[in-house]
């Protein structure tokens, strides 16, 4: 008997090993299929039932998302509130039960939600191995409150309201300001989020990493790095007839301008299509061109960067099959040239930086909400775009452009500032308003990129309202 | 036979303590009278000391393991029922049971200590078995759930199902015991398979056929299953004749099938099982809760009081190792079935052991009850068999089942006392090593 007894033993043992492996089966292997199953509410649940953590600006005060407590009879639930609201929404995202969330918001999810994410501080193992509450950590962002709010306010009062400014730190790659117009309230989000995601002039889009336009002449930048690189220097001499003809296509200046011999420097400074097309044909080629457009980052959808970016573009055909009239375009940043704000003031700034161009940073630190710091990301070089040289030449070409070009409105007293317009044809409507600035130019602090859609004329849209926000930050100590 | 278990006592208790210190100092918990929790752990350290006394022989290991059962039992009670409306005392009720538990177990061990006596009233036991499980159909018989198990008495309801089965595997292990010789021996084929003469079969065919059929028609399933497997598994052990597992594999199949056909409710469990997500809000909705607050729980558990086990209907009684699995994660879920397979390793050691047949195959008997009752709520609320309703032994909420397994546990200590007695008084005994045949 005593042999069947321990049988029938095995039999339940085998049984108990089963449940363990069932178990295993829910908790460890399927775990994640099942949180996410639609018909599962706990995560949010979980997640209206303790606070996150707070979204802090720069200068670690500013706050600008927070989780109020409001008594329910199901217990305490917690409601997220955008205390500054619309300028700030692009970067901040919003947070919702049943929209999702964006920005940085979910870019930084597993810091803010008291759930996600391992513990991190002795504190945070205690309260979860108790099931204590765990209140999230607080995110430290990059941007100057003052300039992301006035940088909003100059969008919101351009001639056409739509448009994005990006302003960054050349040296330690921080966003100083990332503001798009229109944008949207994150506050109720849940009762207005079907009427803007309907809405016609697409305010939950970031108009500054999402959108891609023609960068026209801001694009020269790029063309004339690869001009210098290709053995141009700033002061040969160029002609300018004011038509430049190709098979199947003819370039012509701004405004059907004509301006004879000029140097290379004083063709930036005029922004003479013909030179630069000229140039790009005959001297630099398709294949160098799209090279430095890739050094400076065009391609790249910037995956380390809390926000989505559409990688900029240049052509959709590899440089070996370009028309002459392809390449002549594209040299003037027309054509099938695409970029944005946020593209246009990391080259800007990579110039500023001796060529260098450095991690484009949103946040600065991650803080428990004890004020420990846990993640404290560095200044990190994403790669020499071009050599410093090259760099410091483009840098006096680009404040000859203010200088030679008579951009008095770009100047601030006592202060080097270097620029370059950009007016680009959009095909519908008015031209792309584009500039882009850093200053000071002996050693630069902050670089800019400004874009107004259909905003017209560069030094009458963009430059202006980038004057007043390089002054404000400047002089005013924004 | 372990004969001292004063360290382990203490360290169930204290799994008890940290688990309610937890719940009232971390979840902030309104925390109920102190004075319950000293009762809770006086009673249980006294029967201990009670059954030290009164027999010191038994395997003793089996009361802490009682003691982290019920322990675990009353903290995971307590923290799903204390701020809901209109069960906020039920923990209380539930220790109020384990006390009356171990009370029975204590007057067990006291005036039953010949316990074998209890085989000459097998047919007797048989006949109150089957009344018993036949009072529900009484005008005093009530329906919970859609099952007709409840018999009410006045201040309590009592399910009879729960004393009727230990009263059956007495049954079973007196009749075995006295015929498992004939029973073992062959004289015609069925089918292929040598069987015995059909006589012997009628006693424990008809106690079989009756207890099973009332508790079909009481849709008592877990009990049916557990009332089926049980009996075949002593007719194995006492005669070492697989064919009747065969058999019994075949009736299952048969029987199985005609209750899928006649009954709705047991289509509904399979189909609930098969696809819950037919229905995910209806049928569907109590496994596929479970289900997601196991998963929930993940490797450590969501802590103690953390999870959502609340939204799972009936959690304190069938449901409450989802809520265990869920806070506790799956390294406290093994830990728990852990517990139980030690109890059911103390069972069976005890069976090899024990000197004579009839309580071989009576501890054999409870302690298969006792693991095949886990097995099958355990593998129901964790989707790898269809749900059966029944109550986790010791851990879920439910009076008749807590003392009905104190029982079960101290008809163990006693045929343990024995074997244990013969051991220490080097009297006739025969040390049968573990492993071998």
């Amino acid at each position: 008997m005593n042999a069947h007894l321990r049988r029938s033993f095995y039999l339940f043992a085998a049984g108990f090993f089963g449940l363990v492996a069932m178990l295993a089966y829910w908790q460890v292997y399927s775990r994640e299929a099942l949180a996410n199953n639609p018909e599962n509410g706990f995560q949010t649940q979980r997640s209206i039932s303790s606070p996150r953590g707070l979204i802090l600006a720069g200068d670690g005060e500013t706050v600008l998302a927070k989780s109020v407590k409001r008594e329910t009879p199901q217990g305490p639930v917690y409601d997220r509130v955008y205390p500054l609201g619309a300028p700030f929404s692009n970067v901040v995202g919003y947070w919702s039960t049943r929209y999702g969330a964006t920005g940085i918001e979910i870019a930084n999810n597993t810091d803010l939600s008291s759930i996600a994410g391992e513990p991190q501080t002795l504190d945070d193992l205690i309260n979860r191995a108790t099931g204590g509450p765990q209140p999230g950590n607080n995110v430290v962002l990059t941007l100057d409150p003052e300039l992301q709010e006035l940088a909003y306010q100059e969008l919101q009062g351009s001639l056409t309201g739509r448009g994005s400014v990006v302003a960054i730190n050349p040296k330690t790659g921080e966003i100083l300001a990332m503001a798009s117009s229109p944008s949207f309230d994150p506050n109720n989000i849940d009762d207005n989020y079907p009427e803007l995601a309907s809405a016609p002039d697409a305010p939950l889009i970031n108009r500054a990493t999402q959108s891609l336009y023609p960068p026209g002449s801001v694009f020269k930048m790029i063309t004339a790095a690869a001009a210098l690189e290709a053995g141009v220097s700033p002061e040969d001499t160029f002609f300018d007839s004011g038509a430049y003809e190709l098979p199947g296509y003819t370039v012509r200046n701004f405004e059907d301008k004509e301006y004879g011999e000029v140097t290379f420097t004083r063709a930036l400074a005029y922004s003479i299509n013909v030179v630069f097309a000229k140039i790009a044909v005959d001297i630099v080629g398709a294949k160098a061109l799209t090279q430095m457009a890739l050094n400076f980052g065009f391609g790249d959808p910037y995956d380390d960067f809390p926000l989505p970016v559409s990688g900029s573009s240049v052509n959709s055909l590899p440089p070996d099959q370009w028309t002459t009239g392809t390449l002549a375009q594209t040299a003037f940043g027309q054509g099938e040239v695409q970029s944005n704000s946020f593209e246009m003031a990391l080259v800007t700034a990579a110039i500023a930086n001796d060529g260098r161009m450095v991690e484009p940073r949103l946040v600065r630190e991650v803080r428990s909400p004890d004020g420990i710091i846990l993640d404290k990301p560095t200044a990190s070089i994403r790669r020499q775009a071009i050599p410093p040289g090259t760099a410091s030449t483009l840098n006096e070409m680009m404040q000859q452009v203010i200088i030679q070009g008579g951009l008095t409105e770009a100047e601030i007293p006592g202060v080097k500032v270097a620029g370059k317009t950009g007016t680009a044809e959009s095909g519908n409507g008015n031209a792309h308003s584009w500039w882009i600035t850093f200053a000071p130019a002996d050693d630069p602090e902050i670089a800019m990129c400004v874009m107004v859609e259909n905003g017209g004329r560069a030094d009458r849209g963009a430059l202006p309202l980038a004057a007043r926000l390089m002054r404000a930050y400047l002089e005013e100590g924004v | 036979m372990t004969q001292r278990a004063f360290t382990p006592m203490v360290l169930a208790l204290l799994v008890t303590t940290l688990g309610f210190a937890t719940l009232i100092f971390v979840q902030e918990a309104a925390s109920p009278p102190l004075v319950y929790g000293a009762y809770y752990a006086g009673t249980l350290f006294a029967l201990y000391v009670g059954v030290r006394l009164l027999l010191p022989h038994s395997d003793v290991l089996l009361l802490p393991i009682v003691t982290l059962l019920t322990g675990i039992g009353l903290v995971m009670v307590f923290r799903l029922t204390y701020d809901v409306e209109g069960a906020e005392t039920l923990a209380l009720t539930q220790a109020v049971w384990i006390l009356i538990g171990s009370g029975t177990m204590f007057l067990l061990v006291l005036f039953f200590r010949n316990y074998d006596r209890l085989f000459d009233y097998k047919y007797l036991l048989a006949i109150a078995a089957v009344f018993l499980i036949a009072s529900t159909f009484t005008p005093l018989g009530y329906t919970v759930n859609g099952a007709r198990l409840w018999v009410d008495l006045g201040p309590v309801g009592f399910q009879p199902s729960e004393f009727a089965r230990i009263a059956l595997v007495v049954f079973f292990a007196g009749y075995l015991a006295e015929k498992r010789d004939v029973m073992a021996a062959t004289s015609r084929g069925f089918l292929g398979i040598e069987l015995p003469a059909i006589k012997y079969f009628g006693p424990v065919a008809l106690v079989w056929a009756a207890s099973l059929g009332l508790l079909v028609f009481e849709k008592d399933l877990g009990s049916s299953l557990l009332f089926f497997a049980v009996p075949l598994l002593m007719l194995y052990v006492a005669t070492g004749r697989i064919a009747y597992i065969l058999l019994g594999g075949v009736l299952f199949c048969f029987g199985s099938f005609a209750t899928f056909l006649l009954f709705d409710h047991v289509q509904v469990r399979v189909q609930s099982w098969l696809d819950p997500w037919q229905d995910p809000d209806g049928t569907g909705f109590q496994i596929l809760q479970s289900i997601f607050n196991i998963a929930d729980g993940g490797l450590l558990g969501t802590g103690l009081g953390a999870g959502f086990a609340q939204t799972i209907p009936e959690v304190e009684t069938d449901f409450v190792f989802s809520a265990i699995a869920s806070e506790l994660g799956l390294l406290g879920a093994t830990a728990i079935l852990l517990a139980f397979l030690a109890f059911t390793y103390r069972g069976i050691k005890i069976a090899l052991l024990a000197e004579d047949d009839a309580s071989k195959l009576l501890s054999f008997g409870l302690t298969a009850m006792f693991a095949l009752q886990t097995l099958i709520i355990v593998g129901g609320v964790t989707k790898a068999i269809p749900l059966t309703g029944i109550t986790l032994p010791f851990v879920s909420y439910g009076g008749s089942s807590v003392v009905g397994n104190f029982i079960l546990t101290g008809l163990l200590l006693l045929v343990s006392e024995r074997a244990g007695r013969r051991e220490a008084e080097g009297l006739a005994y025969k040390k049968v090593p573990w492993g071998s045949p």
